[in-house]
């Protein structure tokens, strides 16, 4: 398995947010976490990337809350639950936040720059730009665009294209469909499984299960911090409970 | 009268801008709200003073030295003293408070109390149009200029300054690039005390020195910051040279209106904090971290 979670708990000022998780991700695959508000998705994509455990180091030197983090998170065998977020991007495990969240003051290309930050080759980082604006033809010759006039669609494909430029092994994508139109999700997910079929590995956080189902090799269903059911959208579908209870169809 | 306005107030603005961008560099990036930032100012004055009423060493030499070592100085004060209380915002006020108060004390052993002055590197004027100008307050602004475009290039043009303005927008997903936030920080206070540094270091030959210099300094600096909302680099500029001018027109256009120019700083504070707390380009931080 190229990512391993092994009984994974996470709490937050007491409250537990993961309860025993186990999950692996292989490589080549793109697998989907989806469930209700609330679930722990965003959560347990902040633990394998390394943001829960920055948010401990924090409430450590500070008045804020406890967190609390506990359990094994393997990236290519090796343990990174207690490494920090920047060093995690040098392995290839990369996050693509919720929200988007570009730097919003800076240029579409300073954005892309900001990606390839680890990437000391120059003539790679122009090169993987020159992919990025492939991929995403809507950034194309909008380089020196303030990324906080984009629309919602666009800064998605910036902030998806950004964690491009750091060459990721396994991208972690949270809820890149959030306030996009209709039309604009699709193309979003049609970009993420173009993504996927340039052999990244996804790890993909969604609401629209109808969507994410079509297109990943996997799903897990979390429900109150716990995986409740795993396996393909096919077979979730059929699962009476599941689709009623926790996939709302 | 006008042309008397316009040479005060881009003098005045400039060395605002040159200790507003410092305070805002290390609170944007690693928001830290450095009261002591003007004490270092005031340090890399006394060096100055030292170096070249005591120990005879040229103004240039004297300059690179005084900056060397107050930066050296912050950084000191910053990874034995700040770092470890960073993320406790009240922790960090108070504890930057005493360090100013700290560098004072010391300095008022070592130099007494006495105002000093140190002379001029050029000495002489022009007159344009009926306007002393002084070659001193040309070098002045000449080398706040170089500095000011200098810190520009290197923001907008190295890999460190693409990393300064990541964390100034979003700690977090800077941190999700790669850039290693401690080290960035630490080289950020290594700047803003560097600007602080210079700016002592220029301005002394227009100043007396004292171990209360800070002060004044300080509320100006609060002040151009609050205009220009807090974090905002550009904010800082701008609200710089509008904080210079408006000093300015006080101090030549009202009668008596010298008296008045301290006011002037606060007068803005209050009002910008009643009409628009965020400044003129303010950042909203919303739960971010």
């Amino acid at each position: 398995m190229l990512l391993d979670v092994e009984h994974l708990n996470v709490f937050y000022d007491k409250a537990m947010l993961l309860n025993d998780i186990n999950m692996g991700v292989d490589t080549g695959e793109l697998v989907s976490l989806v469930g209700p508000n609330g679930a722990g998705k965003s959560t347990l994509l902040r633990a394998v990337t390394g943001l829960v455990a920055r948010d401990r180091e924090i409430s450590k030197r500070s008045t804020g809350g406890d967190v609390v983090l506990q359990g094994l998170i393997r990236f290519e065998n090796i343990q990174i639950q207690n490494i920090h977020a920047h060093e995690i991007v040098k392995m290839g495990l990369v996050h693509c936040p919720e929200r988007r969240r570009p730097f919003r003051e800076m240029t579409v290309r300073d954005n892309l720059l900001a990606g390839a930050y680890l990437i000391k080759d120059r003539d790679k980082t122009m090169s993987n730009l020159a992919k990025v604006y492939d991929l995403f033809p809507v950034l194309k010759g909008r380089g020196s665009q303030i990324s906080g006039t984009l629309s919602g669609g666009e800064q998605q494909m910036l902030a998806i294209g950004r964690a491009l430029m750091t060459e990721p092994r396994l991208l972690c994508i949270d809820e890149p469909s959030t306030g996009l139109a209709p039309i604009l999700r699709a193309e979003v997910f049609e970009k993420i499984s173009e993504v996927s079929r340039l052999g990244i590995t996804v790890l993909l956080v969604e609401q629209e299960v109808g969507a994410v189902f079509a297109m990943s090799s996997r799903n897990y269903v979390l429900s109150s911090g716990r995986i409740i059911a795993e396996g393909t959208g096919e077979k979730l579908l059929k699962d009476e409970v599941i689709r009623k209870t926790y996939l709302g169809l | 009268m006008l042309l008397d306005i316009i040479v005060s107030g881009l003098i005045s603005g400039s060395m605002f801008a040159l200790l507003a961008i410092g305070f805002s560099l290390i609170f944007g990036v690693a928001r830290i709200v450095n009261i002591a930032h003007t004490a270092f100012y005031m340090i890399a004055a006394y060096c100055i003073f030292f170096f070249t009423q005591r120990m005879g060493v040229g103004p240039i030499p004297a300059m690179f030295m005084a900056i060397i070592i107050v930066t050296f100085l912050g950084l000191i004060a910053y990874r034995f003293f700040i770092e470890p209380i960073r993320e406790h915002e009240a922790a960090v006020l108070i504890g930057t408070i005493a360090l100013a108060i700290a560098m004072q004390e010391v300095m008022l052993l070592f130099f007494t109390g006495d105002f000093l002055s140190v002379p001029s590197l050029l000495e002489g004027f022009f007159s344009l149009m009926g306007v002393k100008i002084f070659f001193q307050q040309l070098l002045t602004f000449g080398a706040v200029l170089t500095i000011l475009i200098a810190l520009w290039l290197m923001l907008m043009k190295t890999r460190l300054g693409l990393a300064v303005r990541c964390m100034a927008e979003d700690r977090e997903v800077a941190n999700l690039m790669g850039i290693n936030e401690r080290r960035v920080a630490m080289a950020t206070m290594g700047i803003s005390v560097g600007l602080a540094a210079f700016t002592g270091a220029v301005v002394v030959p227009l100043t007396i020195l004292n171990p209360f210099m800070w002060m004044e300094p300080l509320i100006i600096m609060m002040a151009v910051v609050v205009l220009g909302g807090l974090g905002s680099l550009k904010g800082s500029f701008i609200g710089a040279y509008i904080l210079g001018f408006t000093e300015a027109l006080v101090v030549f256009l009202i009668p008596k209106g010298a008296f008045l120019k301290g006011s002037v700083a606060l007068s803005i504070m209050i009002l910008v904090l009643i009409i628009r707390p965020e400044g003129l380009f303010g950042i909203a931080f919303e739960e971010e971290r």
